[in-house]
């Protein structure tokens, strides 16, 4: 195992692996930006690096200067998280050239999966099930046009370099694929450098599910179990749960063979995540591959009793899985609430300040990951996550109970601070979530009928 | 034995600074370049500059201007010759990383204890990974002390020298 591990992140995941690596016994080096000098991480980890100031690209995606603070604190490995540099190939490939351990993929293999095109291609392939759509970038309107007859509308373009629900546009008809076409390219250019799209057929009515795989340096992988995070807003996630409610677990462990067949066929190592759409017959469709640890890891735990980032940690070092494909039996459900410094009644717009009041949920079975305190300030300078609330229930219905529970012991408050424990209460009211038949549009949903009212 | 010392009336020595500080700065202000050194003494009350005179191929021959200055002394010699400005201000580290104080091994460090910079002049490096990132002053003044030893890592915002600023209109 390593020796220090320095965790090039911040917020709450930066927490959640430092107490991962205390508990394994390994000393960890937080980084952090003049706007989180006083967060809770740097104040944890044995030791703290002041590596830039607020903005990212000079902080926590500056690679010269995690890479120095990694050599100034005596770490031998570091320790990503999501975001900022988790998946850059680059940064995976200085880490070794510097001789670190970058806890994640190799470099090749987040190289060859952040292509789209190229992971779609190696999934196809792999025999995992793809919906319709172009297997190569497409360079052309005339190219787009053949392409979208026979995929069929509507369809969506996609970004070759895109994510997190960037650099797509969704096509109804015939008529607006030219357009959306030159606007998809020049978006994913500009936000991307790379104006390289594809097209796919869409689902309007779909679950998002994603299966959880754990892969060693030796050949071995197993999966953990699926995930639903349907509901999404503008494609960012705000509900996990699992087990993915009404899709079989002969579906699920399906789609778990699938995904560790498709991470054996590219060779992967360390944590990640098989991303699927599932249609209304349960049919399922590779997406991506997310080649971190993810923001919803803890529903996985909750269920399996795994702790994903010290099998990280484990991987990374060199162990081989210790876990077994049947010594994983998720037992019960699990749902995570992600609760953001966001205003829903104005387009979930961020709301930076000052909590004067924070005071987190607790008892039976219930889990907060977060980095906040009362008296902490929320920078403008980063996303808005402030908590994750996650529960534990025997089946989905007490889970649900419990979360509802758990969001209104939930008190938030600073000046200007908004945030969305009630617009999550309201999701878990909601009938269509109740009952696990909602799909990705139930948060439009919502919002529409309120509008309506 | 009991020493006595008489407290200077805090006021007036403020007043005395002011004033040599203000001839100091309307000296500098007139001078066609920036001084090599200022040297402000507050006891006996006088202000001196010294210039770099470049002549044939040789360098530093001083000049001296000396300023009195109406304001008397309480009492006992007080010499303050840092004293060009009451607050000083830090030049910090851009990056993180190892700072140098000369260009290469064994080259003459960009600046020593004492010396004026200007803003704009390199005092000093941050190497992260190869990369050499320059660390300039950003305003007239003298080095005071430089707070980090060659070769040592720093983090990003770390004072490394100690700067009294100099009013230069």
């Amino acid at each position: 195992m390593f020796r220090r591990v320095l965790i090039a992140n911040r917020g709450e995941i930066a927490l959640r692996v430092a107490r991962a690596c205390r508990e394994l016994g390994v000393e960890t080096v937080a980084v952090y930006s003049t706007e989180d000098a006083d967060s809770a991480v740097v104040r944890y980890a044995d030791q703290a690096v002041r590596i830039g100031p607020g903005p990212a690209r000079r902080s926590y995606s500056n690679i010269p200067a995690i890479i120095e603070a990694a050599r100034l604190s005596g770490a031998d490995a570091i320790h990503p998280g999501y975001g900022f540099l988790s998946e850059d190939p680059d940064f995976a490939e200085v880490c070794e050239a510097e001789g670190f351990v970058f806890i994640g993929p190799p470099a090749s293999v987040l190289a060859r999966l952040g292509d789209k095109s190229d992971a779609r291609a190696q999934m196809a392939a792999a025999g995992l099930p793809m919906l319709p759509g172009t297997p190569e970038p497409v360079e052309s309107v005339e190219e787009a046009e053949a392409a979208a007859a026979n995929i069929g509308f509507p369809l969506i373009i996609k970004a070759v370099a895109g994510g997190g629900g960037r650099g797509m546009r969704i096509v109804e008809t015939p008529e607006d694929l030219a357009d959306a076409f030159a606007q998809t390219r020049a978006d994913a250019l500009a936000l991307f450098g790379d104006g390289r799209v594809y097209l796919e057929r869409y689902l309007r009515s779909a679950r998002h599910v994603e299966i959880q795989i754990l892969a060693d340096q030796y050949g071995n992988a197993v999966s953990l179990g699926a995930r639903d995070c349907s509901v999404q807003r503008r494609r960012q996630k705000l509900v996990e749960e699992t087990p993915p409610p009404g899709v079989p677990a002969s579906v699920v462990e399906e789609m778990g063979k699938d995904a560790v067949r498709g991470a054996l066929a590219v060779d992967y190592v360390g944590a990640g995540t098989f991303e699927f759409l599932v249609d209304d017959e349960n049919r399922y469709y590779f997406m991506e591959i997310n080649c971190r640890i993810q923001v919803e890891h803890p529903v996985t735990e909750m269920v399996t009793g795994v702790d994903l980032v010290a099998e990280q940690l484990r991987i990374a070092a060199g162990e081989p899985l210790s876990l077994r494909q049947e010594d994983i039996v998720p037992r019960g459900a699990a749902i995570e609430c992600r609760v953001n410094a966001e205003d829903p009644a104005r387009g979930f717009i961020p709301t930076p300040g000052r909590l004067e009041r924070f005071h987190t949920p607790a008892g039976p079975f219930v889990r907060v990951d977060t980095h906040a305190e009362p008296g902490y300030r929320i920078p403008p300078t980063y996303d808005p996550l402030l908590a994750k609330v996650i529960v534990w229930g025997p089946d989905r219905d007490t889970a649900i109970r419990r979360m509802a529970r758990a969001l209104g012991e939930f008190q938030i408050e600073g000046p200007g601070v908004r945030n969305t424990v009630d617009f999550l209460s309201r999701v878990l009211r909601d009938e269509r979530f109740r009952t696990g038949v909602h799909r990705t549009n139930l948060v439009d949903t919502l919002f529409a009928e309120s509008e309506a009212d | 034995m009991t020493a006595v010392i008489e407290p200077m009336d805090p006021g007036r020595v403020d007043q005395t600074l002011e004033a040599v500080h203000r001839h100091a700065t309307r000296l500098l202000t007139q001078a066609p370049g920036l001084p090599r050194r200022v040297r402000v003494r507050a006891g006996d009350v006088s202000v001196e500059l010294e210039w770099p005179v470049v002549e044939s191929g040789q360098a530093t021959t001083a000049t001296t201007v000396a300023a009195p200055v109406a304001a008397p002394v309480a009492s006992g010699p007080l010499a303050t010759e840092e004293t060009v400005s009451e607050q000083v201000s830090q030049i910090r580290a851009p990056m993180v990383g190892v700072f140098y104080r000369a260009p290469e091994p064994g080259a003459k460090p960009f600046v020593s204890e004492g010396d004026l910079v200007e803003p704009g002049q390199q005092v000093g490096i941050v190497e992260a990974m190869k990369l050499m990132v320059p660390i300039e002053a950003d305003q007239h003044g003298r080095i005071v002390e430089i707070l980090v030893a060659n070769g040592e890592s720093v983090e990003y915002d770390q004072p490394l020298f100690t700067v009294a600023p100099l009013e230069v209109e």
